[in-house]
């Protein structure tokens, strides 16, 4: 090992992308191929009284339009938690981007043309917007068939309430009670879009009973799972496949249109693709970032250690689960944050609204929770007179301390990055007149789940790796070669990749939780090794040398202490090729286990009772804040992580640098907002602000490696997903270093930072009153424990 | 429903075209019109005439009285960086260089931003301030209409039908001692649109002292027109009343920034409330001025002027 890992590579892909020559889904086309458009419902909530598709199917140039009708009725799960969702709206709209119908016609314009021809007519029925309110007694209900809804057992679900989920230690009732201070808080975060750039494209080809589906997908295994449960055909007759694609954030994991039109083009009797408009990235994703409630009391001792947290959480679903059932969970463990608090309990409340479905966008729940937490810690800080880096430093976990249930934490790099993000930005230093610093720490977890990769080298001395992994754009996929060449001895461009393709790799998560390298990497290390036995052994022969003496290098083998010696790793699959052999590996690997924990207080424990492998990384940023405005601008973030052995240093930075400008965006431009009426009222890039280029910060991105003795391949963690989780954090806390002016809510417009300023607070400031324990029954109703907004609102300062 | 195209190259066929066909609308950099109707704003016209080949419509002059004279195809991104722009309309340079992005300058156009009429325009507040008019042709009139009296409404024109071309532009030379100035409220750093915008003239008597400040001079005449506050750009007429005679100093511009704010009628929208719009016109307003101001008196303050006056980038 170390031959070619740790050392920059040009990415396989990097060319055709640079130059504009790779094809996404959208660049697809096939003979005879149709134009799909979606029907989408175009208001929140509604009962559908008539719907009539025989006009548009009789206009010119139209081959198909289908509905709820033409497809099997039933209610799919996506994510395997709760089976709440028909493909096509079935008498009931949930959302303004829900389906109702899908029409396939010769051009673009037709199709529109006979989406207008369609006739329906709705029922307006009482919204659910307001994630507090729908938990009350008497709320209307957003799906009225709850209790009848096939779930995981784990779930529980009470009304508009989706699933619960406590992550519970000790006794925090009485050590909140014992605690020299208490402090209470409510933050509060609009909901978030992925916006990729490349929006959401499908193409579907029918071949006899067969499907192939290009699919601009971050999760092809899923969607093949879903497509043959949804349209009741066998797997192995639905090939999912996937071009270059331009982004996903997460926005493209889950189970999206993919039977949608492969249904169409059944039904047209040809290929069917769709292309998402910006609108339709927007209305429909089916993949946003939750909008968050959270409320935290925290207990301390006078000297600054933190004894206890309760924390209340409500997370809005949207219209319909996905995978959001396990989020809440994540979302307790973020408000815990890298800390050691002896009592914690936490509970989190996923919430049905007539919202787009929210799911795992990048690092989900993880920024608005991990801001939270953050401007809670500076507060903290305050009240017990320190430093926000010297609290932070009594305060994190080091090797030994226990987790919030009970996980025992390696050596690892928490502490070092808090000294170091701290030592970079030039913490206690004198600042430029209108400039401040704010810090934030974090941690995140790395994902172990089941890969596989196919490793072989042919006669011409080059090697294949054909996997299941999902390329998004992050490189991880690209750097299989890197790992591959390791085992080898080869360089990363000796091989070439086959990737997301359903029919060609093995079972894949696909581009999900910060997976690929922790996973596909130990898989391809595998099969590599497989080869590599294969390789030593022949080459053994034909040196006529003892396997321990050889040594693989520079696409050869040689016998050590005597590189003449020596023949090359093409020679040797040539002869192997001769004597009628090939030099195949296949690998899964071992996935890495959870640490062990005791979860037996928490309910709805659907896997993230425990951190495997965690990260741990801190921000700091130096922010300018025009007084008269309150527009932030960034000026520096450094950015220092723990995410283990950095196998691929370029491929990780970039993974910081982008993280942190999209968290920029998170933290103070970004946020969807809603009309009464339920839809969005800014689903355009012009309202909904991404930052640009010229927003992007200096950002100087540092490691401290604390190889996971139980992780990815070569002690790695995950790190898709950490450097977006503390930005928005280290920004409010700089902000309120500028200003004296504490933003409870995110994004933190220059309007909110404005009116903060001269409010002292934006009036979310604590929950009024303390936080009622959890109850730890299942049973228990949802109302219970919701917190009202109190009259105290906004007097802590 | 039958679309036509036509991209003549020569005035005379283009207002040819627009006098025959009634559903007829021009077309020069398109980044309204099309990029409009790909989002669903607005269908595109059934009839399209591209102006963007016609000789007559390009290029820029200075003439003998000092006036600048734009082709209504000046893009953006010579309105940014020309030099007499620059130093003697300084405001049009500021609004110029913070439209969109790279690609939105060069392919925007001057006539286009005007007769969009949108109440967000960036070259338009400049432009009515410094006092320009514009010409606007039919197959067989002309005729000047002040850049001010050009947009009716938001998307609507006092262009009649078969009037629908704008050639040119033409921008009287600024007073001695004068100095201009446009400022919006952008939330990030590029591809922005006004929240609010301020663009200030200001004509200082006493001229600036030997040190180059403006403090000891006074404000002869001060010109002030309010973007995206109402359905068209305005002048906030009260708050330059405010400013003739006095001292070209912080509080002077404070208080017309206050003027201006009590004589807007801002609304509440997604991009931002009622209340905070109408302090923030007090920002720009006050912004704008103390930026004309300095260049009146002859410093630089670079352009854009948003950024130097936002504090970012000095
Ligand atoms: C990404 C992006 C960012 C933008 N940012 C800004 C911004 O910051 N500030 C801003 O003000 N604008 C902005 N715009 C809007 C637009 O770029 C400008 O208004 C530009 O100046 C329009 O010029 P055009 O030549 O492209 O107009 P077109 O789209 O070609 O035309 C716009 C309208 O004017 C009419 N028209 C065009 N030329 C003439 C003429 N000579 N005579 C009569 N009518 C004519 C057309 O019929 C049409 O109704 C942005 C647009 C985009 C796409």
């Amino acid at each position: 090992m170390t031959a070619t890992i740790e050392r920059p590579f040009p990415r396989a892909d990097g060319p055709a992308k640079a130059t504009g020559q790779a094809d996404y889904t959208g660049d697809l086309t096939a003979p005879g191929m149709a134009h799909g458009r979606f029907l989408v419902a175009g208001r929140a909530h509604a009962r559908i009284r008539r719907l009539d598709v025989t006009a548009a199917r009789t206009r010119p140039g139209v081959f198909a339009v289908i509905t709820a009708a033409d497809v099997p009725d039933r209610l799919y799960a996506s994510s395997g938690f709760v089976a709440d969702r028909p493909l096509f709206a079935r008498n009931v709209v949930r959302y303004e981007g829900e389906v109702v119908a899908a029409v396939a016609a010769a051009t673009p314009e037709a199709a529109d043309a006979a989406l207008r021809a369609i006739e329906i007519e709705y029922e307006d029925l009482p919204l659910v917007l307001d994630v507090e309110r729908a938990l009350q007694p008497g709320s209307p209900l957003v799906h009225e068939n709850w209790a009848g809804y096939e779930k995981d057992g784990e779930i529980v679900a009470e009304g508009n309430m989706a699933a619960r989920s406590t992550i519970v230690k000790g006794d925090a009732t009485a050590a909140l009670g014992a605690a020299d201070v208490v402090v209470r808080e409510r933050y509060v975060a609009d909901m978030i879009h992925p916006v990729p750039i490349e929006p959401h494209a499908i193409l579907a080809e029918w071949s006899g009973d067969r499907v192939t589906i290009h699919s601009s997908s971050q999760v092809p295994f899923a969607a093949r799972t879903m497509v043959a449960e949804t349209l009741e055909i066998p797997q192995h007759r639905v090939r999912v496949v996937v071009s270059h694609l331009g982004g996903g954030f997460g926005g493209k994991c889950d189970f999206h249109y993919e039977a949608h039109v492969a249904a169409l083009a059944r039904a047209a009797r040809r290929p069917v693709r769709v292309v998402f408009t910006r609108r339709e990235e927007f209305t429909m994703p089916d993949k946003v970032g939750h909008g968050m409630v959270v409320d935290l009391e925290t207990g301390l001792s006078s000297d600054g250690r933190i004894v206890a947290r309760r924390g209340r959480i409500l997370l809005d679903c949207g219209a319909y689960a996905a995978d959001s059932p396990v989020l809440g969970q994540i979302a307790c463990m973020e408000a815990v944050g890298p800390y050691r608090i002896p009592h914690v309990d936490l509970d989190a409340r996923l919430v049905y609204t007539n919202r787009v479905p929210s799911g795992s966008v990048r690092a989900p729940t993880g920024p608005q929770t991990c801001w939270a937490v953050e401007g809670h810690t500076d507060e903290l800080a305050a009240r017990v007179g320190l430093d926000p880096v010297e609290f932070r430093r009594r305060n994190l976990v080091t090797a030994g301390d226990e987790g919030p249930t009970r996980q025992l934490f390696e050596p690892n790099g928490a502490l070092r990055a808090l000294d170091e993000a701290a030592r970079r930005i030039g913490w206690g230093s004198p600042l430029p007149a209108g400039e401040s610093i704010g810090i934030a720490a974090g941690w995140w977890f790395s994902m172990p789940s089941a890969s596989g990769a196919f490793v072989r080298i042919d006669a011409d001395g080059r090697g294949r790796i054909v996997t299941g992994a999902q390329e998004n754009g992050t490189g991880a996929v690209m750097a299989l070669a890197m790992l591959a060449g390791d085992e080898l001895g080869m360089a990363p461009e000796d091989f070439a990749i086959v990737y997301q393709d359903t029919d060609a790799g093995p079972y894949d998560t696909g581009s999900a939780g910060s997976q690929t390298t922790f996973n596909a990497g130990r898989a391809v290390v595998e099969a590599a090794r497989e080869v590599r036995t294969k390789v030593i052994a022949a080459a053994a022969e034909m040196l006529e040398a003892a396997h321990a003496d050889l040594e693989l290098r520079d696409g050869a083998i040689s016998v050590v202490g005597s590189p003449d010696r020596r023949v090359t790793i093409g020679a040797v699959a040539t002869q192997v090729q001769d004597d009628g052999g090939l030099l195949l590996g296949a690998g899964s690997g071992t996935a890495p286990t959870k640490p062990e924990h005791d979860a037996s207080a928490c309910v709805g424990r659907l896997g993230f009772e425990a951190f495997a492998s965690p990260t741990f990384f801190c921000q700091a940023a130096r922010v300018k804040v025009d007084r008269a405005t309150g527009v932030v601008r960034v000026l520096e973030v450094a950015a220092v992580n723990d995410i283990g052995r950095v196998l691929n240093p370029r491929g990780a930075a970039g993974q910081i640098t982008g993280g942190v400008v999209q968290a920029i965006g998170t933290a103070l431009t970004e946020g969807t907002v809603y009309g009464a009426d339920g839809r969005q009222r800014n689903a355009a890039l012009l309202d909904y602000k991404l930052p640009t280029a010229a927003d992007a910060p200096t950002i100087d991105v540092g490691f401290i490696e604390a190889p996971a003795a139980n992780g990815g391949p070569y002690g790695a963690k995950g790190v898709g997903e950490p450097p977006i989780v503390p930005t928005a954090g280290a920004i409010g806390n700089a902000i309120a270093a500028a200003t004296g002016a504490r933003v409870r809510r995110l994004p933190m417009t220059p309007e909110r930072v404005w009116r903060a300023m001269r409010e002292g607070s934006d009036g979310a400031a604590d929950p009024g009153g303390p936080l009622a324990p959890a109850a730890a029954s299942a049973g228990e109703p949802a109302s219970g424990g919701a917190v009202p907004v109190g009259a105290s609102a906004g007097n802590r300062r | 429903m039958s679309h036509r195209w036509a991209a003549p190259t020569a005035l005379a066929d283009a207002l040819g075209v627009l006098a025959t066909d009634p559903g007829a609308r021009p077309v020069a950099g398109g980044t309204d019109l099309v990029v409009g109707s790909r989002q669903g704003r607005r269908p595109l016209p059934d009839s399209i005439v591209a102006i963007d080949r016609i000789p007559e419509l390009a290029g820029q002059r200075a003439d003998p009285d000092g006036s600048l004279v734009l082709g209504a195809l000046t893009s953006h991104a010579w309105l940014a960086s020309a030099d007499a722009v620059v130093s003697s309309w300084t405001a049009l340079a500021d609004a110029a260089a913070i439209v969109g992005s790279p690609a939105t300058r060069g392919t925007g156009t001057l006539g286009g931003n005007i007769m969009n009429a949108s109440p967000a325009a960036e070259t338009v507040g400049p432009l009515i301030v410094a006092g320009a008019v514009a010409t606007l042709v039919s197959s067989t009139a002309k005729r000047q209409l002040a850049v001010a009296e050009v947009a009716t409404g938001p998307g609507r024109t006092a262009a009649t039908a078969g009037e629908l071309l704008l050639t040119e532009v033409r921008v009287p030379a600024p007073p001695e001692g004068s100095g201009s100035a446009y400022v919006r409220l952008e939330y990030r750093a590029a591809m922005e649109i006004a929240v609010v915008g301020a663009t200030a003239f200001v004509a200082l008597d006493g001229s600036a002292g030997g040190d180059g400040s403006a403090a000891r001079a006074t404000i002869r005449e001060a010109r002030i027109a309010l973007t995206a506050v109402a359905p068209t750009i305005i002048r906030a007429t009260a708050a330059e009343e405010r400013l003739a005679g006095r001292s070209p100093d912080a509080a002077a511009f404070a208080a017309a920034g206050q003027a201006a704010a009590a004589a807007a009628s801002p609304i509440s929208d997604v991009r931002a409330s009622a209340e905070y719009r109408r302090a923030m016109i007090e920002v720009v307003v006050a912004r704008a001025l103390s930026a004309a101001a300095r260049r009146a008196a002859g410093e630089d303050v670079p352009v854009p002027a948003s950024r130097w006056a936002h504090g970012q980038e000095v």
